[in-house]
């Protein structure tokens, strides 16, 4: 770490410090408030800050082969199926290798299972798994994005399944996502990764533009005013909006600022959520649509693009300087890096810039509270009767213990997430990222503010069409701000109606 | 001969069974040909006839998204009077009738222009229909990615050079404005489909008679009276069939919109394939998305109707 991040890090440490106890407050609510069985845990989710997160680090050894071994003996026979969405082309080399070695480490534990494994990108894989369940021809095993299980499981696709059924116990599991694989009562999947994003800044075109290059905009106003100011000056993009239709990246990215003002999509930000009530349309979320139409159209200071760009389309302006903030992951730092080393000649100096000024922070405040998406991944099982082939449960089984151990979860959540298992935290590879990965407990923390979208079939519908649409309808002028939020309530009422 | 069916008792006329027989007969007569066919039959059916008649099937149905398909909801042509009756519907069919016609007419004309300009003896002609087919031999999602890259709004090639030519003070936005989305997909779509208008008039060009337009030439005939006297009426079937397979193929256009803009901004671009798409798989709305294709289905069936009688008609011709 330089000495500028440093900087950053300690002055965002000593903010965070205040913060720690209405954190821990927040914390404590949520176990209280949720309704699944709070059992003792090995991670004390209500001393949860940086300082805690380091100081357990590297406390527990663990041996995944001899705990899955109690599971599924290690000699079983068998077969199983699985789809996920892994690394692509756009993840840093070092997820890519990792995936390598869990899929080795996996053959070696259990040489005996036949395993078909399928990479699925991530806005396909919802649609090509519906598809196969329509016709039996599934997986035994899926991934999907804490969006996405809820709606198979109140189909009666996925059988029903909690820790406790790996070997693990659901205290060692968030309580916001274990409500994720929740439905009518039952459990339907294992958290296998949770995280936050942070939000992310260029050092450099601040100060460039006449700002303080160490302090990112502390509220969503501020990222309004400053976000005008770089465009105004230097002539570049200053937030990364992205708004495109049917992509999972919008709504990670538009949801923490409408919860920020004040908004929401039902109620999900309210303690006790029944998901009956509609708020697209209250006065916090017209706010925040109204932001980001002062962005697009009025101060035209965000990518013209936007509503065309995912998350990775905002990567090469980012590295090339042309863009000046932007909310990520924290493996969009080893990202840059590695977009940085590929560069060559004038391009390389400005990407080594660009990687040298690059500064992680806590997403912006609105007036209401500072909010950002708890994300995440869950794991589930197929039925019996719509996997391909038919289920090998003792098979898929011991997948699951494998994919979720402490070690696997912190593993394979790198440089983009956290361990589901809490266990992981406590482990060397925990460790191990706190040293090597810069910036990573800034998105950790912002794990206390971690709003979990609805937990209902309908979610990825809202989610990924009808937020996005709202977007695009208030961004294009095909309606105004207050029409187009309208516009999306009465959609989000129909559909919860029975549409 | 009588006939006994329900409570009603019919008499087959004896022309009628003189006709049945005559088929029967001409069936056994032509059996090995039936046979030959019969395994493409087979594979029609199952992979076209059911699919077909599953989605008439579901077009009667509602699935909500918290249901599985096999609990799905009869609502008769409910499905069809919510999507008659939707504004979304009425747009997205302008765009949808846009979109072919523009694309059919426009790609057709420039087909027609390189046809006839290939058609004639120049050094290089070789070359240049090699590259012209280039657009139509290239996969549609790479070219639609390289489009989309060109288009860009913010770092796109087109836009760069608007500016460093002086024509624009700033990029041109193609595919993230709803007034100029859709005739910037319809520009690729022309770019796309043109070789084909072209390799299909081109080989329309090899049968008009040479002779023909020799013997118009001693007569006096000028370029144009031959083009147009000649030259056009031989290249009508031909035209036709052209012109109906490039609609039918735009009505079914997908992967240019989908892949290039997914039907946004704001539905500007949305047709009503990447809509019934998004219905389908995105809103999970199985049996509004089976009534839409439904619609579609009987829009491109009339299409087909006049593809093949323009298809058969010299054939029906030379059997009269």
């Amino acid at each position: 770490m330089n000495d500028s991040s440093g900087r950053v890090t300690g002055r965002l440490f000593s903010g965070l410090s205040m913060l720690k106890s209405a954190t821990a407050m927040a914390m404590a609510a949520g176990l209280v408030l949720s309704p699944l069985p709070v059992l003792a845990q090995s991670v004390d989710l209500s001393q949860w800050s940086p300082e805690y997160i380091r100081s357990i680090a590297g406390t527990l050894e663990v041996d995944t082969a001899a705990h899955c071994a109690d599971v599924v003996p290690l000699d079983y026979a068998g077969r199983v199926s699985v789809w996920w969405t892994g690394p692509n082309d756009a993840s840093p080399e070092i997820e890519r290798r990792i995936n390598d070695e869990f899929w080795a480490a996996w053959a070696a534990t259990y040489p005996n299972i036949v395993t078909d494994a399928q990479n699925i990108a991530y806005n396909d894989l919802l649609d090509k798994l519906r598809t196969s369940l329509l016709g039996n021809a599934g997986p035994a095993v899926v991934r999907l994005q804490i969006l996405g299980g809820v709606e198979f499981g109140a189909k009666g696709y996925l059988q029903e399944l909690v820790p406790e059924d790996v070997g693990y116990e659901s205290a060692n599991f968030w309580p916001g996502a274990l409500k994720s694989v929740n439905y009518g009562g039952a459990s339907y999947g294992i958290p296998t990764n949770n995280e936050t994003m942070a939000f992310i800044w260029n050092a450099k075109i601040f100060e460039d533009a006449g700002l303080d290059g160490e302090n990112p905009p502390a509220t969503w106003d501020d990222v309004v005013a400053y976000s005008a100011q770089i465009h105004e000056r230097l002539g570049i993009a200053g937030y990364g909006l992205v708004a495109k239709q049917n992509a999972g990246n919008t709504p990670f990215r538009f949801m923490p600022t409408l919860w920020a003002f004040g908004g929401s999509a039902l109620d999900e930000t309210s303690d006790a959520p029944t998901y009956d009530t509609v708020g697209l349309n209250s006065p916090g979320s017209i706010a925040a649509l109204q932001a980001a139409y002062d962005m697009y159209v009025r101060d035209g200071s965000v990518p013209v693009s936007a509503l065309t760009n995912t998350q990775a389309e905002n990567q090469a302006p980012f590295i090339a300087g042309q863009l000046a903030m932007m909310i990520a992951h924290p493996s969009e730092y080893a990202k840059m890096v590695d977009l940085a080393a590929a560069a060559t000649g004038a391009d390389q100096e400005v990407a080594n810039e660009v990687v040298a000024n690059m500064r992680y922070g806590l997403i912006p405040e609105g007036p209401a509270r500072r909010a950002v998406v708890f994300g995440g991944s869950n794991i589930h099982i197929v039925q019996d009767e719509y996997v391909d082939g038919g289920l090998d449960e003792m098979a898929a089984k011991a997948l699951i213990c494998f994919w979720t151990s402490p070690e696997w979860s912190t593993k394979l959540a790198w440089t983009g997430s956290n361990p589901g298992n809490l266990e992981g935290f406590r482990t060397e590879w925990m460790a191990e990222r706190l040293d090597t990965i810069k910036f990573l407990d800034v998105t950790t923390s912002m794990l206390p503010n971690g709003i979990p979208f609805p937990v209902i079939p309908e979610a990825p519908e809202i989610m990924n069409i009808i937020v996005p649409d709202m977007l695009q309808n208030a961004l294009t002028g095909a309606m105004t701000v207050e029409e187009a939020a309208n516009d999306a309530a009465a959609k989000v009422e129909a559909l919860l109606g029975g549409l | 001969m009588s006939i006994r069916t329900g409570h009603k008792t019919v008499t087959a006329t004896p022309g009628l069974q003189s006709q049945r027989t005559s088929l029967l007969q001409q069936i056994f007569t032509k059996r090995a040909d039936y046979l030959y066919v019969l395994p493409a039959l087979i594979v029609m059916l199952i992979v076209i006839a059911y699919p077909i008649y599953y989605t008439i099937e579901l077009s009667f149905y509602k699935t909500p998204g918290n249901l599985q398909m096999k609990d799905k909801i009869f609502v008769g042509f409910e499905n069809y009077v919510t999507i008659l009756t939707s504004e979304s519907f009425r747009d997205v069919t302008i765009n949808t009738v846009i979109w072919t016609v523009a694309s059919t007419l426009i790609a057709f004309f420039l087909g027609v222009c390189a046809a006839l300009a290939l058609h004639r003896e120049f050094t290089g002609r070789g070359i240049l229909r090699a590259l012209l087919l280039i657009p139509y031999v290239i996969s549609a999602v790479a070219a639609s990615y390289v489009w989309k890259w060109l288009y860009h709004s913010d770092y796109g090639v087109i836009g760069a050079l608007s500016v460093q030519f002086g024509f624009t003070e700033e990029p041109i936005n193609f595919i993230d404005n709803i007034h100029t989305v859709l005739p910037s997909l319809i520009v690729v779509n022309i770019w796309r489909e043109f070789s084909f208008a072209m390799i299909m008039i081109m080989a329309g060009l090899q049968t008009v008679p040479d002779q023909l337009l020799r013997a118009a030439q001693v007569d006096g005939a000028n370029t144009w009276q031959r083009f147009w006297h000649i030259t056009v009426p031989h290249l009508s079937g031909v035209s036709m069939v052209t012109l109906l397979l490039l609609m039918v193929a735009n009505f079914n256009s997908f992967i240019i919109p989908w892949v290039m803009t997914g039907g946004g901004p704001a539905g500007a671009s949305d047709i009503w394939i990447t809509q019934i798409y998004q219905i389908a798989f995105g809103r999970q709305r199985w049996g509004l998305a089976s009534a839409y294709a439904v619609i579609l289905f009987i829009v491109l069936m009339t299409l087909g109707y006049f593809y093949v009688k323009a298809l058969t008609r010299g054939d029906e011709a030379r059997a009269g």
